[in-house]
């Protein structure tokens, strides 16, 4: 009961509060992810300036992806540059991310980031020839498996023996069938 | 490896197969025969015991006896049975030792026919 009043204290208490602002007014919903939705693709040049102010961008560096029903509406087509080809030296304003304030990111900067995937990177050895190594390598190994899968190595010995005719009912033999099997030592009768 | 460079490459024609038991007769050599391995249990006795097939070999008496042991010194199933273990362990052993020994049987009775063939093939030319 003292809960239930408490409630009620509470709300009349918020009351003024909430005629005032109302919930619809909390931040969430100007920080909602309809808001960083880019916007149609920009048709004249009017739309293209305003889209570049938008971004932060000068109209010349602005470019577009195309509208091909993959693009990114008026989102900037900004260079492929991952973090790594950033000049470590220079005076970011967030040099764990090589960024400035207010910088456009790129449409894919989850995936180019210095902690994931080098897309400028210049290897030393051409990807397909890295290809060719591996499966030379990896088919070499293949190879030599299968021609010598008909040459086993093994222990001088034969086979082991086991009492009761080789277990023969024991393995699922029928006993018409068994055949008296003997196994010897070497010692030689007296 | 040395068995595997006389199997493959030296001597292939005379290298015993060791997955098949052995072709020739056991007796071949033995004057007045050989000692038959035997075990003393009985085929019950193991069904009894719950013997698994693959513990079911010539050594399943030593087997027996050392479950026997582990049971009458529960909990001290390790230190009560040193022995009854190192009786199980030489068996096995001695076992292996009898499945080399048979190889190199097979395989010296083996070049004792290929002898005898050629011996026969050049007689046969003389004639």
């Amino acid at each position: 009961m003292a809960t239930l009043r408490g409630a009620v204290a509470l709300s009349k208490a918020l009351r003024p509060f909430m005629r005032k602002h109302g919930l619809s007014t909390t931040a969430v919903l100007t920080n909602w992810n309809k808001d960083w939705k880019p916007g149609p693709f920009p048709q004249t040049a009017e739309e293209r300036a305003a889209a570049a102010k938008r971004y932060g961008l000068r109209v010349e560096d602005y470019d577009v992806y195309d509208n091909d029903g993959m693009g990114y509406g008026d989102y900037p087509k900004l260079p492929f540059a991952s973090g790594d080809s950033r000049d470590p030296y220079e005076d970011w304003d967030i040099p764990e991310l090589k960024r400035n304030f207010g910088e456009p990111l790129h449409a894919l900067a989850d995936i180019i980031g210095e902690d994931r995937w080098d897309a400028n990177a210049k290897p030393r050895y051409s990807y397909l020839n890295m290809f060719l190594t591996l499966g030379a390598v990896l088919g070499t190994l293949a190879t030599i498996y299968y021609l010598t899968l008909p040459y086993p190595l093994f222990l001088p010995a034969m086979p082991k023996q086991y009492p009761l005719n080789n277990l023969h009912l024991e393995r699922g033999g029928q006993p018409e069938d068994a055949v008296a099997v003997k196994h010897y030592t070497f010692e030689p009768v007296d | 490896m040395g068995n595997v460079m006389y199997a493959y490459i030296t001597h292939p024609d005379t290298a015993p197969e060791f997955r098949e038991p052995p072709t020739f007769d056991p007796l071949v050599g033995f004057a007045n025969g050989r000692k038959e391995r035997t075990i003393q249990a009985s085929r019950e006795e193991l069904d009894k015991a719950n013997i698994p097939l693959d513990r079911r070999d010539y050594c399943v008496d030593f087997y027996l006896k050392f479950l026997r042991c582990r049971q009458q010194n529960f909990p001290r199933v390790v230190s009560g049975c040193h022995h009854e273990k190192h009786d199980y362990d030489q068996c096995g052993y001695e076992d292996f030792v009898l499945r080399m020994k048979e190889y190199e049987r097979e395989k010296r009775l083996m070049e004792r026919a290929k002898r005898i063939a050629a011996k026969n093939a050049t007689e046969e030319l003389g004639d």
